[in-house]
């Protein structure tokens, strides 16, 4: 550190070589960096590289091509993976959407016990998603299954599903499984979106006589899109991937009936020991999900700068 | 700062006005009865596991019971059999090591590096930060098959410590950020005049940043925190002994042998798990929306 001449009132920032700053400041940051590029950047390489290879727990593999990728293309089960992943993908993010939307509009305004609804409405979101899973295991289990009781004495059926053992109930209850734990995310941030709307705006809005259903669509919904937009992105990121749900509910059955990437992956990966094909199946989505990354990371660049 | 405004009982008042849901004031009864039953599916799977951790057996087999009440006196059973027939304690004390190791991992990493993003005026510091943030969006499904490789050539597999080593993978980029944001807060002058006093830069940080943005550590330690024990994969693919998994993992695997579920204990420990989770992520959940939303709110 330099010294302040004496009588000189200099800012220590200003006082020392910049470059010298720069230098020190990006050692601060490089930890970090390292920490994530070791553990993260080398296993994503690393898992590129055995997607290209016949890698298994016993022998390390030699270059294969795309082998890997053509064999999963002929697998059955991977077609199911892959079908499964898409539709509880956009079946879950447009029911969490609808949800999201709906619900952080009806927690609008003050009223008494809205701040301990606000708590109770995120813990789907805040417990870990393991137990809550294991909880809805046994809510839909095949004897004994609560929903099933419900539902008969309600008069709405008239014997039980078996919910985790026939496909169709099976996909139903990892969508809404899914759902009931996203929609709190969506919702408080949404809800953090529409606090933070420019009164003027509105105010202006208003003074034009735009009707309801205009201020709506026309006003309302173009300044939340922003946060829409980035809350979809990350909430689609991790239900393309999402594997506890699935791995614990259901363990991809009935028959692969509800097998999804992720989960798939696992089985082949680890149990099955065929590392190179495991990761040629985690890494399936990968150009996708790279391209929903960009995307979102455009829209927080923008705002930041924006701000 | 406005993710103080959104915890708060304050309501966004200018929107709703300016949607006109005064006039829906009739509507009212409608939208008490939409949050009731949205509360009723949030909060019942609780309920659930609640119940169920205080039902005998013989209530809990028996389909001609109302399962929603007890119909035999409850029992502490299902805890008493979890605490002393299963490693909970056990799994207990390796989540809460785990996390502790996580925790300062995730400190150590990433207040230097959110300080120094955030107020040294770094070129290009925006957008290291963005890049650094974007590995928040690798999930773990993409890398865990590698990592296994990793973990074993470390000699970590089948260790808490192969997790201690590998979560913070998840919580540095997000503290990272989210200390950014709470590192620009805090005003330059400040600083600046503790430099002038004869305060060292390093002086300057510890004795008025650092405590200026304790919020955004408490954030930032509390977001490691919960992040590790929201984990399954990692613990389900690097730990396999009932002595080293972490609590998620060991309640919903080890209280299952065969074809054989105990519900009453899988629910009491997923209980006593859970719960304390849920309510740490609650506390800084306006700072993590801050992080999500970023300049979107300011």
């Amino acid at each position: 550190m330099a010294t302040i001449a004496s009588g000189v009132v200099v800012s220590r920032a200003v006082a020392v070589p910049r470059r010298t700053v720069h230098l020190k400041g990006y050692l601060l940051v490089l930890p970090a960096v390292l920490y994530v590029l070791a553990l993260l950047g080398f296993p994503l390489v690393l898992g590129i590289w055995y997607s290209l290879t016949n890698t298994t727990v016993v022998r390390d593999g030699t270059f294969i091509g795309l082998k890997n990728f053509v064999d999963a293309a002929h697998d059955p089960t991977f077609i199911l993976a892959l079908r499964n992943t898409l539709i509880i993908a956009t079946v879950a993010t447009a029911a969490k959407i609808t949800l999201s939307v709906a619900l952080s509009f009806l927690l609008l305004g003050a009223f008494r016990g809205r701040s301990l609804l606000r708590t109770l409405f995120v813990l789907p979101w805040t417990i870990p998603v393991a137990l809550s899973t294991i909880a809805w295991k046994w809510m839909f289990h095949s004897q004994f299954s609560v929903v099933n009781w419900l539902l008969v004495h309600a008069g709405i059926l008239n014997q039980g599903i078996q919910w985790l053992g026939t496909p169709a109930p099976a996909m139903f209850a990892v969508i809404l499984v899914s759902t009931w734990r996203a929609v709190p995310f969506g919702t408080i941030v949404l809800m953090a979106g529409l606090t933070a709307l420019p009164a003027d705006v509105l105010d202006a809005a208003k003074v034009d006589g735009a009707n309801w259903w205009q201020r709506f669509f026309r006003v309302i919904v173009p300044l939340i899109a922003p946060i829409l937009f980035i809350a979809i992105l990350f909430d689609l990121i991790f239900t393309l991937t999402e594997l506890t749900v699935v791995f614990l509910l259901t363990g991809g059955g009935p028959v692969d009936q509800t097998q999804v990437l992720a989960n798939y992956a696992l089985q082949v990966g680890v149990p099955g020991s065929q590392l190179g094909q495991g990761a040629a199946i985690a890494l399936f989505m990968l150009p996708v999900l790279l391209l929903l990354t960009v995307l979102a990371l455009r829209t927080i660049a923008r705002r930041e700068g924006a701000a | 700062m406005s993710a103080r405004a959104i915890s708060g009982v304050a309501a966004p008042r200018s929107t709703f006005d300016f949607l006109g849901l005064g006039r829906w004031q009739r509507a009212q009864t409608l939208r008490i009865l939409a949050l009731a039953v949205y509360t009723v599916i949030t909060v019942f799977p609780f309920y659930w596991m609640l119940i169920t951790t205080f039902k005998q057996n013989s209530d809990l087999y028996n389909t001609d019971n109302n399962p929603l009440w007890f119909n035999a006196p409850p029992t502490f059973d299902n805890i008493t059999y979890l605490l002393e027939q299963t490693r909970f304690l056990t799994w207990m004390m390796n989540s809460l090591i785990i996390g502790v190791g996580v925790v300062l991992i995730t400190l150590i990493t990433a207040v230097p590096a959110g300080y120094a993003l955030a107020r040294l005026r770094l070129p290009g510091a925006e957008q290291l930060g963005i890049i650094i943030f974007a590995t928040y969006l690798v999930p773990p499904t993409l890398i865990f098959i590698p990592l296994t490789r990793v973990v074993h050539v470390l000699g970590l597999q089948n260790t808490i410590w192969s997790l201690v080593l590998v979560l913070p993978t998840i919580s540095i980029p997000f503290s990272v950020w989210l200390l950014m944001g709470f590192f620009k807060n805090v005003p330059f002058e400040i600083e600046e005049a503790a430099l002038v006093d004869g305060a060292t830069r390093w002086q300057a940080v510890f004795r008025v940043v650092l405590p200026i943005s304790r919020a955004g550590l408490a954030a930032a330690g509390m977001f490691a925190f919960a992040i590790s024990l929201q984990a399954f994969l990692y613990p389900l693919v690097f730990t396999s002994s009932t002595a080293v998994k972490p609590v998620t993992l060991g309640v919903v695997t080890d209280l299952i042998r065969g074809d054989l579920f105990f519900w009453g204990s899988l629910m009491a420990g997923a209980l006593l798990a859970g719960l304390p989770v849920a309510i740490l992520f609650n506390y800084f959940l306006d700072d993590f929306v801050e992080g999500i939303t970023a300049g979107a709110t300011k």
